[in-house]
């Protein structure tokens, strides 16, 4: 007796939710990068012992290297300038954890610079977080 | 007589084939585009005054002062692991936040990396930083 042909059950990968968790992947991704504002900015990081890991803060205020100074990436003209961009990215923010603005300056920039940049974030209201390099001894 | 157009009703279908390609291409753009970075540094407290409040209040106040690459605590000259063991001595933590308040007073040149090292080792005592500036044009501050 001729037996019938076996019939193999077609084998089929489940790719329906596959879109779903791409574009779960991206919302993730998204939420969670910060995206640099100072990328093009050159600077030399100072350094010191004993530096902790750092709160990041979405305002930030750059100094670079040529004694430029900018706010959230952007070229402004003195330190009269960022204490009032500062103090409009404050508005409506109470806890000192909210008021945190990240100061970068490159190493070399003289304090008439940098001086009054730092006290136009402390009038504006603002808590400064520098940024630097742990420099370990030997 | 009675002439009726029959209408056909067309099936519309967005193609959502490729829409699992797109969002994977999302993912690898951001995957190539994010640097995880662990920034450091420290924290500091910098209150605002007028320089005739300050000048007033600083008298009080440990003083620490840069001049052309040298540094002085309280006028006698210091280098920085004097100045941390200086600070270590004040035991800022325990002291009311009045009492924390240690000035910086910079004059002449003064890069932002010497100024970096003394801000940083104030903020790891514990201390709050006061910066006496110098006055520019007949300003307070």
């Amino acid at each position: 007796m001729k037996m019938p042909p076996r019939r193999r059950p077609g084998i089929v990968v489940p790719t329906a939710s596959m879109g779903d968790i791409a574009f779960l992947l991206t919302v993730f991704f998204m939420v969670c990068s910060n995206f640099a504002k100072e990328a093009g900015i050159k600077w030399t990081e100072p350094r010191a012992p004993q530096l902790r890991v750092i709160k990041q803060s979405n305002i930030s205020v750059s100094i670079d290297a040529e004694g430029q100074i900018y706010l959230q990436g952007q070229p402004i003209p003195d330190a009269d300038s960022v204490e009032s961009g500062v103090a409009a990215l404050l508005q409506r923010r109470g806890d000192s954890d909210e008021r945190l603005v990240m100061f970068k300056c490159d190493q070399a920039v003289d304090k008439e610079v940098f001086e009054p940049v730092i006290a136009a974030i402390a009038r504006a209201g603002g808590v400064m977080v520098a940024v630097g390099e742990e420099h370990k001894a030997p | 007589m009675a002439w009726k157009r029959e209408r056909r009703k067309r099936d519309t279908v967005v193609p959502t084939d490729s829409l699992s390609d797109v969002a994977f291409l999302l993912i690898i753009f951001f995957i190539l585009t994010t640097s995880i970075q662990r920034l450091t540094g420290f924290q500091a407290e910098i209150p605002s005054a007028e320089r005739a409040e300050q000048s007033q209040q600083a008298e009080k106040m440990p003083s620490i002062g840069l001049r052309g690459g040298g540094m002085t605590w309280n006028d006698q000259p210091v280098d920085a692991d004097l100045l941390r063991a200086k600070l270590a001595d004040l035991r800022l933590p325990s002291r009311p936040e009045s009492e924390r308040v240690i000035v910086v007073e910079a004059s002449g040149k003064v890069p932002y990396q010497q100024y970096f090292e003394v801000l940083s080792a104030i903020s790891g005592a514990g201390g709050v930083v006061g910066i006496l500036s110098e006055e520019r044009g007949g300003s307070s501050k």
